[in-house]
Formats: C-alpha cells, sequence, structure tokens
C-alpha cells in the first residue's frame, strides 16, 4: 500500500482563522485541486495567501473549515507517515544523528535494525551524504541539513511528499544544485509532490503544473502546465517567456494585497 | 580546557590564603574566631585522615542526592504534562505560585516538629528546594519546542501522543531539563547546609554548627572549605552534562 504514488484530490477544502481579536479570518477560500498521481505541482502566490495553510491542512495539521482533502480515496484525517513533509527550518531532531534522523521514520514503521539502517544508508547515499551517517545535526551546514531532510522524508516510503519552502533558507547556489537533486531523487521515486515556494524560477525549474494563488483570501487564480522537458534551463527562452506570465499575474495580486493593507 | 578553568581557580585560591594571612597579620584576631590557614589545614587533614569529613560530606551529600532524585521524579514528568498542556497548567500553576516564593528554609520548623531531627526531616526541606527549579525548567523546555519539530514527529509516524511524548517532546526539553537539575541540586545543597545548622547530629552543616558552639572556627572553616571545593566539583559535571545534552547548540 505504501510506496506508490497516490493521486491528491481537494474539494472544496477552505480555512478561517479566529484571529486573537475573535474576528474570523479567512485565510483560504474554497479551493477545488486535482493532482495526478506522480505529478509535481507547485503552488506559488504572494505571502499570506494560504498557501502554507493549505499545504499544513494536506499534512494533517489543523481540520479545514469546510470541504476535505482525500489521498487515493481516503480522506485526510490528522497527520500520517504516507504523507512526508521538508519543512523550510529543516526541523531535523538534533539529539540524533544524521542516520538517527533517516531512520526515524522507518523505526516507526515497525522495521528491524538491519533493514532500516540499509534503506537509510541508501536515502542518504541518494542525497550524497552517506559520509555523513554518523555526524551530528548541528555539524552540518544549512544545504546539508535540507538534503538530509530529504533523505528522511523519502526513506519511510510515503506515496506523498509536501515541501513548504524547503529551499528558502538557502543561498542561490545551493538553491539551483538541490532543485536539480531533488528533481532527480522525485523522478526515481516518482512520488506525487506538492512544493510550496515564493519563488517564479523555481517553480518554473521543477513543476509539471504550477498553481498560482490570489492574495488573502487565498483561491486558484490560474493553473499552468509546463511541458518543458527536463532539464530545463532558465536561459531558454521558453522559460522565460513562463516567467514573464507568471510575473504579471503575481505582480497583479501583490498590488492587490498591499491595496488591502 | 581543564587547565583554562583550573588556572583561574587555583589563583583564586592563592589569593584568598593571601588575604586570610592578610586579616590575621593586621587585626591578629584570636585563634578560636579566626585561625591561620595552617592550622586550618592542619584540622582538613586531621578531620580527613580520621574519616570524619568524609562521613559528614556523605551525609549530607545522600540527604541531597535523595532529595533532588525524589523531587525529579516527580517535577520532570509534572513539568512535561504541564508545558504540554494548557489544562494541567492552568490546574497546577496556582499551587506552585503560592509555594515558590516561600523559603525552604521557613520550612525547616515544620520540618522539625513534623519529623525530628532525624533524616526524613532534611529531605523533606531539601525536597522543598529542588522541586521548583527542576519544574519550572521542565515546563519552559517543553514549551519552547519549535512545533516545526513536533509537526516533523508525526509525519514521521509519531502520531499518539505516547510516541511523540517519549520520541520528540522529552528529548527535545531534556536540554532544559539538565539545566534545572543542575540549578536545583544548587539550591539543595545550600539547604542542607542551612537545615543541618538548626537540627542535626551529622553533617557539613552540623560540623560547622557544632565547630561554632565549642568555639572551633578552624573546624567551621573546614566544613565551609569542603562545601565550596564540593560546589566547584559538581558544577563542573553538570557543566559537562550539560554540553553533552545540549547536542551542539548555544
Amino acid at each position: 500500500m505504501i510506496g506508490t504514488a497516490k493521486p491528491l484530490s481537494l474539494r472544496g477544502i477552505a480555512k478561517t482563522y479566529q484571529s486573537k481579536t475573535g474576528t474570523p479570518v479567512e485565510a483560504l477560500a474554497p479551493i477545488d485541486l486535482e493532482i495526478a498521481a506522480g505529478e509535481f505541482v507547485v503552488i506559488v502566490g504572494p505571502s499570506g495567501c494560504g498557501k502554507s495553510t493549505l499545504l499544513n491542512m494536506l499534512a494533517g495539521f489543523g481540520e479545514p473549515t469546510s470541504g476535505e482533502a482525500r489521498v487515493g480515496g481516503e480522506k485526510i484525517q490528522g497527520p500520517d507517515i504516507d504523507r512526508g513533509m521538508v519543512f523550510q527550518s529543516y526541523a531535523l531532531f538534533p539529539w540524533l544523528s544524521v542516520l538517527g534522523n533517516v531512520e526515524f521514520g522507518l523505526e516507526r514503521k515497525g522495521l528491524a535494525k538491519r533493514e532500516r539502517r540499509q534503506i537509510a544508508m541508501e536515502s542518504l547515499r541518494m542525497v550524497g551524504l552517506e559520509d555523513f551517517a554518523g555526524r551530528a545535526i548541528n555539524e552540518l551546514s544549512g544545504g546539508m541539513k535540507q538534503r538530509v531532510a530529504i533523505a528522511r522524508a523519502f526513506a519511510p516510503q510515503p506515496s506523498i511528499i509536501l515541501m513548504d519552502e524547503p529551499f528558502g533558507a538557502l543561498d542561490a547556489l545551493t538553491r539551483r544544485f538541490l532543485q536539480r537533486e531533488l528533481l532527480r531523487i522525485w523522478q526515481q521515486h516518482k512520488k506525487t509532490a506538492v512544493f510550496v515556494t515564493h519563488s517564479v524560477p523555481e517553480a518554473i525549474m521543477l513543476a509539471d503544473r504550477i498553481v498560482v494563488m490570489t492574495a488573502r483570501p487565498g483561491r486558484i487564480r490560474k493553473i499552468t502546465a509546463l511541458d518543458l522537458p527536463h532539464p530545463r534551463e532558465s536561459t531558454s527562452e521558453r522559460f522565460r517567456d513562463c516567467e514573464q506570465e507568471l510575473y504579471a499575474v503575481l505582480d497583479e495580486e501583490l498590488a492587490k494585497s498591499f491595496a488591502l493593507g | 580546557m581543564f587547565l583554562s578553568r583550573a588556572l583561574p581557580l587555583a589563583t583564586a585560591v592563592v589569593v584568598i590564603v593571601i588575604v586570610w594571612q592578610l586579616v590575621i597579620a593586621i587585626f591578629r584576631p584570636h585563634i578560636s574566631l579566626l585561625p591561620p590557614p595552617v592550622i586550618a589545614a592542619q584540622e582538613f587533614w586531621t578531620l580527613l585522615a580520621s574519616g570524619e569529613l568524609f562521613l559528614h560530606t556523605g551525609t549530607s551529600l545522600a540527604r541531597v542526592f535523595s532529595a533532588w532524585t525524589i523531587t525529579g521524579a516527580i517535577a520532570i514528568p509534572l513539568g512535561l504534562a504541564m508545558g504540554w498542556s494548557r489544562r494541567v497548567e492552568r490546574i497546577v500553576d496556582p499551587f506552585v505560585e503560592i509555594f515558590r516564593p516561600i523559603s525552604p528554609l521557613a520550612w525547616i520548623p515544620l520540618a522539625i516538629l513534623w519529623f525530628g531531627i532525624g533524616e526524613a526531616g532534611k529531605v523533606f526541606v531539601v525536597c522543598v528546594a529542588t522541586l521548583f527549579p527542576t519544574l519550572l525548567s521542565t515546563i519552559a523546555g517543553v514549551k519552547r519546542i519549535d512545533p516545526v519539530l513536533v509537526h516533523a514527529g508525526q509525519v514521521l509516524g509519531c502520531t499518539d501522543q505516547a510516541s511523540l511524548f517519549c520520541k520528540v517532546i522529552f528529548p527535545a526539553a531534556l536540554p532544559s531539563i539538565v539545566v534545572g537539575l543542575r540549578i536545583s541540586f544548587g539550591t539543595g545543597w545550600a539547604a542542607i547546609i542551612a537545615a543541618e545548622l538548626v537540627a542535626a547530629r551529622s553533617g557539613l552543616g552540623y560540623l560547622i554548627a557544632n565547630g561554632m558552639e565549642i568555639l572551633r572556627a578552624d573546624k567551621v572553616l573546614v566544613g565551609m572549605a569542603m562545601i565550596g571545593i564540593l560546589g566547584v566539583f559538581f558544577d563542573a559535571v553538570f557543566r559537562f552534562l550539560h554540553r553533552r545534552f545540549s547536542w551542539g547548540e548555544e
């Protein structure tokens, strides 16, 4: 049941928060979206458009106010090891070694020690960190930490990988490198991937489809399917055209969000 | 590493001895009020050789350790629960607020009334002294956990509260818990001396109080020196533990 990619189906999923003063804040307007098994969907939008809220609900942190999300027909209720996540701040466990972090989910799945060591080492090899298995987390650079986090998320073979601005805290070169690494890993494993970012070039580099969100309350403004072959070159004409098109839409949305205050 | 700590300490000891000797030279106090360092050192040696010093030190330490262990076993689970659950915190916190400002030393009279001058009374006083530092540090440790670590634990399979607690909450709060244990050992160590000064037949506090009663300042000084030596020693132990359990952060 685990290991194969599953489709993700969002039906009228919406979130309204109670602010501290008691007034309701609509973070996310009802959203409908069908994501195919093995598809790489990138969600872009201005800050506060609810894209992280949406991703958190897919992870199972917090119920939607209305609507529902289904994974392979099954309704999402709370977090599950079948939906892996990569966080912007890495969220590695500093009390465990690199290997311990990657083994964490495997241990929770009840795998025997030998088996989980073998799978964890495979995962580390996949991100090029097999020589760092015994290191402490706080000895690693940001880029290495995020590679460990990617290995940790992929190791238990979830059918969906959720990524919340995973490269947002990294320098431009590391970012570019890890985008390619991620694509390579994703092409190997063919997981369904939902990736949130506010970087347009990053979205174009990675996505099968790009979902552009509006300013708060977030709703889907536009969905762009990209049929550019990988590896994509940010200097190519089609890449540039795509960029311009997306920036035009996002500029409009940003202007709206500033007008709202 | 060791030298960079030991050298300033040794210097301080030398300075203290010099000042002490100067005070003797200038004020010429009676030997029963302030003996010269040599006499105190001789008494230290005598008490050490006779085993008396070990006995008193061991007694005081045993009282502190048992109380510190008891309160640790109570305060760590309670602190984890209070830090994690708003409801538990709301129920327990008022009690903490009321009892915390009462100095553990204020409990000594009641401890004597209730338990006499045996072991139980002293352990009780040290319990009061060690409970709150451990408890408050544990609560703070849980509250300071980055929520994203909890989320990471959940998507990696800790979907029930028990496994989340064991695998994520406890280790994430551990650095802060160790800090609490270190502070409470210090407050417990201070409290046991006070409790023994008032009512005891053994322990370093008793050694000091007895020295005063028989006008033997050298015995008093030996007791005080031993307290200082052990303080430095345990601080080094806890410093090591803290480094070991802070995962290279800070």
